[in-house]
């Protein structure tokens, strides 16, 4: 439990702060290279500097990412896409309303980012440890079924039919490599997001372009070396003999 | 003490824009990230991500094939590292969360080298290194690339991504319906709840059915 907390504190800090200085420098991109997405730079634009208006949004998260960590252990993306960068802000706006000189300075960004990752993830991991053993069994007697079925076959389904209506050539990069994944590895899944990177970077760029090519080349690679150590290719012979 | 704090922050505050510290701010989110799958693994939470992201990563500790996790989220890194230099704004979710956080400890189980993933200081270390790796990789594009060169094909994946979200919560409902009458009305009626507010209902879905299953299931 000890244990728990002090490691969650540290991931919190280090984490927060520098997803916060990231997310601060997404103001300056595309000249500064940034890290965070666009949808936390379109909300934290979205919510024009008021430190309430911060603050609510991070803790709608707050809850959703609280149920999630209580059930699986998850604790979500939300945490460091919005929560963390939000209640940042909103922390910093609070004392100065100027949005350059809080939400946009990556220096503030990072001690708020820090303190507020530190908290939030270890509230969060000991709030998923402290439930009791009986919760958490139901919790997977009902999600391992679960996600099983998403793994296999929901997800394949879902990935192959959008590749399948962003084009031709995604759709048959992916057709046939999402079916070669499935023969190879057991799960469609991988080949079909090669596919989609692959028929959509070709369909941007022309296979004359050196991307393009070395993605193709990395993919058949990768591919044939896992046939072979999974012992694919022996089922031919054992099929002949 | 006003003018020597501000000043020490102006600087940082320079700092913090430049070209090469941002493989220090990679290097610290990955470290951060993979060390909290570490403590998933270890403790059973703490992971960085989405219940059915996590999910192939548990899928994965419990059947010995990482194959789904790994070539998943594997994917994703790759895609967000090229993206991320010809942006400007390297996705976090798609290269850190998902790539490093379960990508990456998916590979490195699949392998059977659970080195990196033993003790809490070596996960810290070894995603730090990752996150450098990472970050190099994308200021060296930066640099070398010439501009106008794109690689598609991640919205198409974001948004199939977000759709099997989706699927979820209906899966846990009929789940949790066939494992026990409790769990499956406590499920039914969290999801409807959760709908009701406009929240996410795989988490509703989840907790109902742990409430009506911890007051009903002997």
């Amino acid at each position: 439990m000890i244990e728990v907390l002090i490691y969650s504190l540290i991931i919190g800090a280090v984490g927060g702060g520098c997803l916060a200085a990231g997310a601060a420098r997404m103001f300056r991109a595309p000249e500064v290279q940034a890290m965070g997405s666009f949808r936390t730079l379109g909300e934290l634009n979205a919510c024009g500097g008021d430190p309430i208006s911060h603050f609510s949004f991070g803790l709608g998260f707050l809850f959703s990412s609280a149920a999630s960590a209580v059930a699986a252990g998850a604790l979500t993306q939300d945490v460091f896409h919005r929560i963390v960068p939000n209640w940042a802000a909103s922390i910093l706006l609070f004392g100065n309303k100027n949005v350059e000189e809080t939400l946009q300075n990556p220096a503030k960004m990072l001690f708020a980012g820090a303190g507020v990752g530190a908290v939030v993830v270890a509230f969060l991991n000991t709030l998923s440890a402290v439930i009791p053993e009986k919760l958490s069994t139901i919790a997977s007697e009902v999600l391992v079924p679960a996600t099983t079925y998403l793994i296999n076959p929901v997800m394949p389904a879902i990935f192959w039919l959008a590749a399948i209506d962003g084009g031709k050539m995604c759709g048959m990069w992916a057709t046939v490599l999402g079916g070669v994944s499935a023969l190879v590895t057991g799960n469609a899944l991988p080949g079909l997001v090669l596919g989609i990177l692959v028929g959509k970077s070709a369909e941007e760029n022309g296979y004359k372009s050196n991307v393009v090519r070395i993605l193709i080349a990395v993919v058949v690679i990768m591919f044939v070396a896992i046939a072979y150590f999974r012992g694919f290719f022996d089922q031919f012979f054992v099929a002949a003999a | 003490m006003e003018k020597e704090n501000l000043s020490f922050m102006d600087k940082l505050n320079e700092l913090l824009m430049k070209d090469w510290t941002f493989i220090l701010l990679v290097m610290g989110a990955a470290a951060s990230i993979f060390a909290g799958t570490y403590l998933y693994i270890s403790h059973g939470t703490g992971a960085f991500n989405e219940v059915s992201i996590v999910a192939m990563l548990q899928g994965g500790m419990e059947t010995g094939d990482y194959s789904a996790a790994a070539g998943f989220a594997a994917g994703f890194l790759i895609a967000r590292i090229l993206e991320g230099p010809l942006v400007g704004l390297l996705d976090i979710g798609g290269s850190l969360m998902t790539g490093v956080g379960i990508g990456i400890p998916g590979l490195l189980l699949s392998m059977g080298w659970d080195f990196p993933l033993s003790n809490f200081f070596v996960a810290l270390l070894f995603g730090a290194i990752v996150g450098v790796v990472i970050g190099g990789v994308i200021i060296a594009i930066r640099k070398l690339v010439p501009s106008g060169v794109a690689v598609g094909g991640t919205g198409i994946m974001m948004g199939a991504g977000n759709a099997s979200g989706r699927y979820l919560a209906p899966m846990i409902v009929i789940c949790a319906a066939s494992y026990n009458v409790y769990a499956g009305i406590g499920a039914i009626i969290g999801s409807a709840i959760f709908y009701k507010w406009g929240k996410e209902m795989t988490g509703g879905a989840i907790l109902g059915a742990m409430i009506m299953g911890a007051i009903f299931i002997p």
